[in-house]
């Protein structure tokens, strides 16, 4: 039975290999295809060890052959079954420790449960002790005990209910005395090691991938919000503003243009409003652009327009920042933003009179820290300003940590997970 | 008066060099990148340079590296910077090395011909030009300590029309007022801001930087 049942499940293990490629994007290397079957793998090899620690009975045989269904049709299941079963093995073999170390002082051999005696042909007569005292063969009589060499210390004769058969049965059970725990304490502990360490990468990875998938999925929402909020109030401003200028200056030279022959002076005054709508029209634009990307950013990266900013605050600040290159464009621009909301919150809303600005970049995480002297009382969750700085970061798995108690000081620390892309090339 | 012209916009470059020329300019050569505008500087060492600060091939501030490498080797070399916006961390920048001859506009003051053009001639003759914009940005900022503090309303509006580029009589014109008290103002500013006496133009220059560095 217990070979018909290997078989079946080294064929089970075949299929998963073979379906493995599907997997593993029709890649040939085994490396790819062990990699897509993940932790699974490892399932029917643990279940071989329980079948081959437990003996083949309804239970071991059960279970290898839920392993083996399970790793074919649930494949993603399969690991975390792994995990458990591990887990299982370990507490087992912690129990089973105890009861050697017990029962072997008492001067009884430990055998398990009752069916794990293998009930043998009901013709035997005798039966050879093994080391594996756990396996132990049951005779229908009282069998006479073929010693191994060297002799075990402990050997006892033990009645058995075998399930399904009339009678009791009996199995020789030997002890090597209590210390026998030892290897079987170490391999429960081996066990339990590697299955608790199969847990996070297993089961838990399922539910930290769940709450991730969670959490990108509401980042990416207000990122499409926020961009489709900043386009239309692009639109807006174009439409309300350069779009409009130009057409009334198109109007006025056409003005000029009629007016050129009949009156040149009022023609020139025209042309002279044009150029002022002109000049109006770009200002307006500059404004918009430095709204969108700010061009020093675009230019010189985060730590000069942090700078630069600095220079057009009318609050007095201090500066600490050491960025050695460049970080992603978007990742650039959202700091710059928050740092700007920041910044405009304590010369509008604090009434500071002094800012320090903290920026460095270690480890791959860009950590800014901005302290205000102002009256502090800031919350995130009253101004929608901070709010759309945290929503705006937390796409780049950024945080904002506000520290504001009434009286201030204001501290607020952003952090973005982020690499640097190249180091600065210019000196100055 | 020799001058070099990079832009990278055609229609612009091109609007440059004849505005240029219609005010009696000679246009050395007109380029449209950074390391020709490097090479341009340093070959033909012009009066004054027209720099754009986005250049290609990185269309990042590559003008103003340019113009600001080309015044390393060569001090002094007069260069107005035209640029879409303005930036007080760049008009810094142009300024640090203290030696004059340094402009920073707009684009669009170009619409102004004649005043354009007597900002480039100022620029040329060692002068500093700051766009009106860069200027008005520094009257909002309040510190405490700062020297400029000390001044009076009516100085700083002298100090101000001084980093545009003004000369005293231009302020004097603007502020209604004689050239003397105009000179007199400049007196008293650099009495405040304790510039020791020396040619007049160097300290027009860093009683600029004075005020740009608050």
């Amino acid at each position: 039975m217990g070979f018909v049942v290997t078989i079946f499940s080294i064929v089970c293990l075949v299929i998963a290999w073979l379906r493995s490629r599907d997997r593993a994007g029709g890649s040939r290397s085994w490396r790819c295809r062990v990699r897509a079957m993940g932790w699974g793998v490892l399932l029917l090899p643990i279940a071989w060890i329980a079948l081959w620690l437990f003996g083949v009975n309804p239970a071991t045989v059960g279970l290898l052959l839920l392993c083996s269904v399970a790793l074919i049709l649930f494949p993603g299941v399969a690991a975390d079954l792994a995990a458990v079963l591990l887990i299982l093995l370990g507490l087992y073999g912690l129990a089973a420790a105890f009861a050697v170390y017990k029962y072997a002082r008492q001067g009884v051999a430990w055998a398990g449960a009752d069916f794990i005696a293998k009930p043998a042909a009901a013709h035997a007569k005798q039966v050879a002790i093994s080391w594996k005292t756990s396996i132990a063969t049951a005779v229908p009589h009282p069998p006479k005990v073929v010693m191994p060499s060297p002799p075990p210390k402990v050997v006892n004769v033990q009645e058995f209910i075998v399930p399904f058969r009339p009678g009791p049965w009996y199995a020789a059970l030997a002890s090597t005395g209590p210390q026998g725990y030892v290897p079987v304490l170490l391999a429960a502990f081996l066990f339990l090691a590697f299955g608790l360490w199969l847990v996070p990468r297993t089961i838990g990875a399922r539910g930290a991938l769940a709450s991730r998938v969670q959490r990108l999925s509401e980042t990416r929402t207000d990122a499409v919000d926020t961009a489709a909020a900043e386009l239309r109030r692009v639109e807006r401003d174009l439409h309300d503003g350069a779009q409009a200028r130009l057409v009334a200056l198109g109007m006025s030279l056409r003005a000029a243009e009629r007016l050129f022959a009949a009156s040149p002076g009022a023609a020139l005054a025209l042309v002279g409003e044009a150029r002022e709508m002109s000049s109006r029209a770009l200002t307006e634009l500059r404004d918009l652009v430095r709204g969108i990307h700010p061009p020093v950013l675009a230019d010189r990266g985060l730590g000069d327009a942090v700078r630069a900013l600095a220079l057009d605050t009318p609050v007095a600040t201090k500066l600490d920042i050491d960025l050695p290159g460049r970080l992603a464009e978007p990742v650039e621009s959202a700091a710059y933003f928050a740092v700007a909301e920041v910044l405009a919150n304590a010369a509008k809303h604090a009434q500071a009179r002094m800012v320090e600005i903290h920026m460095r970049h270690t480890g791959d995480v860009l950590r800014i820290a901005v302290t205000d002297d102002g009256i502090g009382g800031a919350d995130p969750a009253m101004g929608s300003g901070l709010r759309g700085v945290e929503r705006r970061l937390g796409t780049f798995d950024g945080i904002l940590a506000v520290s504001s108690p009434p009286g201030g000081p204001t501290i607020v620390v952003i952090e973005v997970p982020c690499a640097l892309l190249s180091l600065k090339t210019s000196s100055s | 008066m020799r001058v070099v012209v990079a832009e990278d916009l055609f229609l612009l470059r091109d609007g440059l060099v004849r505005l240029l020329e219609a005010h009696g300019f000679e246009i050395t050569e007109a380029v449209g990148t950074g390391p020709a505008l490097l090479r341009a500087l340093l070959t033909h060492q012009p009066d004054v340079a027209i720099v754009d600060v986005r250049l290609p091939p990185s269309f990042t501030d590559e003008g103003l590296q340019a113009a600001l490498a080309a015044r390393r080797q060569v001090p002094g070399l007069p260069v107005l910077v035209l640029s879409q916006y303005v930036e007080q961390l760049y008009a810094r920048e142009l300024l640090a090395d203290q030696a004059g001859g340094v402009g920073y506009l707009l684009k669009d003051r170009v619409f102004n011909d004649d005043q354009f053009v007597e900002a480039l001639r100022a620029v040329a003759g060692g002068g500093t030009v700051m766009d009106p914009d860069v200027v008005s940005k520094l009257l909002v900022r309040r510190g405490r300590d700062e020297p400029v503090t000390r001044l009076s309303p009516r100085e700083r509006e002298v100090l101000a029309l001084m980093a545009e580029g003004r000369s005293n009589s231009a302020i004097a014109q603007r502020l209604f007022v004689t050239e003397k008290a105009v000179s007199k103002h400049s007196t008293s500013i650099f009495a405040k801001l304790d510039l020791a006496p020396s040619d007049d133009d160097n300290r027009r220059v860093l009683a600029v930087l004075a005020y740009l560095n608050t």
